[in-house]
């Protein structure tokens, strides 16, 4: 492998490019389709190329997950929410549009703003890069024998976070048994609903 | 490794635990006295630790002997032990009284479920409050938000449009949340710590900048959406209207106000109001929309007839107080907003409790079922009219500290105008309870109808034990804090002073 | 030349911004419940995608050690040893005020003594421990940053790091090409340690998927919920139903704004 520092990182700023700009093409197609089963595997692979992205900023391990939980979990969840309950999403009432555009052109305005004064992109030198998380570099292999920095750190100094983390996941769990599982409508009760009689079931389009 | 050393982590560690266990306990009842030992021990833990915070100054713990700023500590000073013994506490009493509601409301199935959801959303506001580390906010927010979302959820049975409220709780939570993560890593990217107290230290180093002040703008609107800021509120009266009365109380007496600790956090012992752009948001943005959403959720609160609705437009409105006060950026202003944090929470849990004990008798909580509750539910009709004249701010209830305080933060800081518009908008208090207390003494109780019995048929009967007595002692706590002001005033004067002063 | 520059230096950030808007967007302006979950998806990821940029180190790599790191940190590993004690990990705060640059040599080349002190690490108030074997294997690592990257442009200016961005750029400036490439091969018959990218977003983003997959989870419970109970998950039908079950008209809303009571165990009043 002899290719010049230039080149390589020519190439990978023309992956990234490239990466960043199908995101926004994949993001927008999802905003605009209205035929649920397409906008899931877009979200998919929606998933997938910011897995892919993020292989390219060096972050493997989130990359890994993001594939795994991100394209894999999500989309299985997305997948069966959607055959429980519509295929298709019906067109809304013109009138929320102008409310979203503002908000989101002001939120959008704020970042750009905060821009401005961001370290450039690649910093090593940014009080980000520098500060807590080189120390976390430094010290993992003398206090830490794990090679993985990232796990290292999610073991350790931030172990408390992890263990939020399961219990985050725990609580999604129960949450979901107390909407679904037994005891909820589905589970065996009765839904005392006004008009039942066609939504009973549940299930079907 | 003594119990005392490990105090400040026992909050946290004891509800985490206990909680996964209600999964397995087969029994309502069981898993009802299993999470009323936890509750009661997490009060303890935070009381303990209240006191050594009052006596001993601020505390910090190292979780898992890591230091930080590379490790995650705890940090706990009067501000957020006061806060924490709030929520303990109303927990605490909730719980005890939550059973006969709950056993009405939910499907037997669901009651162990149920209270390892209660312990779990516990646990996460006081996970939220506890943290000296501000991405561990971010994890603890979504540990008590996700069991919210599904303990509102619960109302679904009786109402389906909880349902509905609770979905547009968990859309708003969510953005609010992921507004806090992003203004959280415009400070990571300014400071490079996510240490609250690093985090100032640094910027007081380094100077701020754009990424600082849009950080902090993000956090503002983040913990907005939490706390219901007013034109954000829009979740938040359906969310508390049709959630389980239980739920209804300690949300209300606890979620919203853990979001306000974390603004006051964030805008002085984070950020620091110091700083032009901090006291230039505070005075143009956060004050405008405080006063706004005093008088506004006031006067939607008159007009409810549904009743706890008409509470939780009164919340909207009450946290509008909360934000006055930190809007005011000063010390007896914080001062004022931490007292009445505490005491609104006392009242507001007083409040719901009583309407539980309704809606559990007479299966409503619209304002028909208030009419002549003196006759039929008389300490019932007692507890909600003491609260709400609490609520009001009669003198000799806590709601009148509050006030005054505030009241005073306001001439302090030369804004009469601004203590004649508290003084306004506590009128239209006045409205909206009154007119539900003049229903539980004038009127007379139905002489026939759907609400001339109970929802089994029989002739109305006083609420149970286990509802009177914790809401009775929130009554009375209401009374006890309303006459020994010195006792709250003086722990929220220098809880102020330390998270103004306190470098 | 410099506005290019510049737009390239933020070219992430901005992506990041308009995917949020993209995200924030379909959940505020789509009224179909899953469709909102999605959008969340999308804003939620846009956000990780924030974060990991702000960990991306130019020339960097995988914060995972090599194994020519590891090999030669198992060299030093005495030496780490004998300054430390009973070997225990024993966190402690650091203060490179206190750091005599004795310390240094052994743990590392030790070629850039004078630029530890931009790595200060100047914790909080009074409860320092001056350095042991760890403290100054952070301080030298970071002088070899340093001293390999912008060689000539730290005379032990303490301010470098956390000064604001403008700062960091200046000492950033055309770096990690291969301009150093003699200053380095002239030491570098050596071992030279490789440059890593930022862990700590990783670490935050880890456990923000795992946040937004659980709440995706509950999300959609809720949105099957909603279906069962009313037959529909538009959010505009889902008004329309509470309005007719309330008011007995679609559309009440001239009239007021609160909703009247909910009746007895039933939904919406409907006696």
């Amino acid at each position: 492998m002899t290719v010049s520092p230039e080149f390589s990182a020519g190439a990978v700023a023309a992956i990234e490019l490239a990466l960043l700009t199908l995101l926004f093409v994949v993001a927008l197609q999802m905003l605009k389709s209205r035929h649920l089963f397409a906008v899931v595997m877009l979200s998919g692979i929606y998933s997938l190329l910011s897995a892919a992205f993020f292989v390219s900023l060096d972050a493997v391990d989130v990359a890994f997950t993001e594939a795994a939980v991100g394209a894999g979990v999500s989309t299985m969840l997305m997948l069966s929410a959607m055959l429980l309950t519509a295929r298709r999403e019906k067109p809304v009432t013109p009138g929320r549009a102008p409310v979203a555009l503002i908000a989101v052109l002001i939120v959008g305005a704020a970042l750009v703003y905060a821009s401005i004064d961001m370290p450039a992109f690649g910093d090593a030198n940014s009080p980000a890069n520098a500060y807590v998380g080189q120390a976390y570099v430094e010290r993992t292999p003398n206090e830490i024998a794990v090679p993985n920095i990232v796990t290292a750190v999610l073991a350790s100094y931030r172990g408390f976070d992890t263990l939020g983390e399961t219990m985050v996941i725990f609580t999604a769990g129960l949450a979901v048994m107390l909407l679904l599982g037994a005891g909820a409508p589905r589970g065996g009760r009765e839904v005392k609903d006004v008009d039942d009689a066609d939504n009973g079931k549940g299930g079907n389009t | 490794m003594s119990l005392i050393e490990q105090l400040p982590v026992l909050p946290i560690i004891i509800p985490l635990v206990a909680a996964p266990f209600c999964l397995i306990i087969p029994n309502g009842r069981i898993a009802y006295f299993y999470a009323i030992a936890i509750s009661a021990l997490t009060f303890l833990s935070c009381i303990g630790l209240l006191h050594g915070v009052a006596a001993g100054g601020t505390i910090s713990y190292y979780l898992g002997d890591w230091a930080p700023p590379l490790g995650i500590e705890y940090r706990i000073d009067l501000a957020n032990a006061l806060v924490l013994t709030l929520i303990s506490g109303v927990a605490a009493l909730v719980i005890p009284a939550s059973y006969p509601s709950i056993a009405a409301e939910a499907n037997p199935k669901q009651i162990p479920l149920f209270y390892g959801a209660m312990l779990i959303c516990m646990l996460g506001l006081l996970g939220v409050t506890i943290t000296g580390d501000a991405f561990n906010v971010f994890v603890f927010l979504e540990i008590s938000s996700l069991a919210t979302y599904a303990l509102v959820a619960l109302g679904g049975r009786a109402d389906r449009r909880a349902l509905t409220a609770s979905f547009n709780y968990l859309v708003m939570g969510t953005l609010g949340a992921t507004f806090f993560v992003i203004g959280l890593g415009l400070l990571y990217q300014a400071t490079g710590t996510l240490n609250m107290a690093d985090i100032r230290v640094q910027l007081l180093e380094n100077g701020t900048n754009r990424m600082v002040e849009a950080g902090y703008a993000f956090i503002i609107i983040g913990m907005g959406l939490k706390a219901a800021m007013f034109p954000m509120h829009l979740w938040l009266p359906n969310a508390y209207t049709y959630a389980p009365s239980a739920v209804s109380a300690f949300i209300a007496a606890a979620s919203t106000k853990v979001a306000v600790y974390v603004l006051i956090r964030f805008t002085f012992s984070v950020v620091g109001a110091d700083f032009d752009f901090v006291s230039a948001m505070l005075s143009y943005v956060l004050m405008p929309l405080a006063l706004a959403g005093m008088f506004f959720a006031s006067l939607v609160a008159v007009f409810q007839t549904d009743v706890k609705r008409m509470l939780a437009y009164s919340s909207v409105g009450q946290i509008g107080y909360m934000l006055l006060g930190i809007s005011l950026g000063t010390e007896a202003g914080l001062q004022a907003s931490i007292i009445h944090i505490f005491n609104h929470g006392l009242m507001k849990a007083a409040l719901f409790l009583s309407v539980a004990c309704v809606m559990l008798r007479l299966g409503v909580h619209t304002v028909d079922g208030f009419n002549g509750l003196a006759k039929r539910m008389p300490f019932t009709a007692a507890a909600f009219i003491f609260a709400g004249l609490s609520l009001v701010g009669v003198p000799l209830t806590v709601g009148f500290v509050s006030k005054w305080y505030l009241l005073q933060a306001a001439f302090e800081a030369d804004r009469a105008w601004i203590a004649f518009l508290i003084v306004a908008s506590s009128l239209i208090a006045v409205v909206y309870v009154g007119r539900i207390i003049e229903l539980i003494l004038l009127r007379e109780p139905p002489e026939d109808g759907p609400l001339f019995r109970d929802v089994d048929g029989n002739p109305v009967r006083e609420a149970p034990m286990v509802m009177l007595v914790p809401m009775w002692i929130l009554v009375l706590a209401n009374v006890y804090f309303g006459l020994r002001t010195d006792v709250t005033a003086d722990l929220a004067g220098r809880a102020a002073a330390s998270l103004i002063g306190g470098q | 030349m410099d506005i290019l520059q510049f737009v390239i230096e933020r070219f992430n950030y901005w992506i990041f911004t308009v995917l949020m808007m993209v995200g924030l967007y379909t959940v505020i302006a789509r009224g179909n419940l899953v469709k909102k979950i999605i959008g969340l998806n999308i804003f939620q990821t846009s956000v990780f995608i924030y974060y990991i940029s702000i960990g991306k180190v130019s020339g960097g790599t995988a914060p995972i050690f090599t194994t020519e790191h590891q090999k030669e940190l198992k060299k030093h590993e005495h030496h780490g040893d004998a300054h430390h004690g009973d070997g225990h990990q024993v966190p402690t705060h650091q203060d490179g005020g206190h750091q005599d640059t004795a310390h240094q040599d052994g743990s590392h080349q030790g070629d850039a003594h004078d630029s530890a002190d931009p790595m200060t690490m100047d914790l909080h108030a009074g409860d320092l421990h001056a350095g042991d074997a760890n403290t100054s294997a952070t301080l030298t690592r970071a002088g070899e940053h340093h001293g390999v990257s912008t060689p000539d442009l730290h005379d032990g200016d303490a301010n470098a790091l956390h000064a604001p961005a403008n700062d960091a750029l200046v000492s950033q400036g055309g770096d990690h090409g291969g301009d150093h490439g003699g200053e380095i091969a002239t030491k570098a018959t050596e071992f030279i340690e490789p440059l890593y990218s930022n862990p700590l977003p990783h670490v935050l983003i880890l456990t923000a998927i795992v946040v937004g997959v659980a709440t995706t989870a509950v999300g959609l419970a809720l949105a099957v919920r909603i279906r069962e109970a009313y037959g529909t998950i538009e959010e505009d039908e889902l008004e329309t139903a509470d309005n007719v079950a309330e008011f007995g008209v679609a559309d009440p809303r001239q009239q007021q704004d609160g909703g009247q009571g909910a009746g007895r165990l039933n939904p919406g009043g409907a006696q």
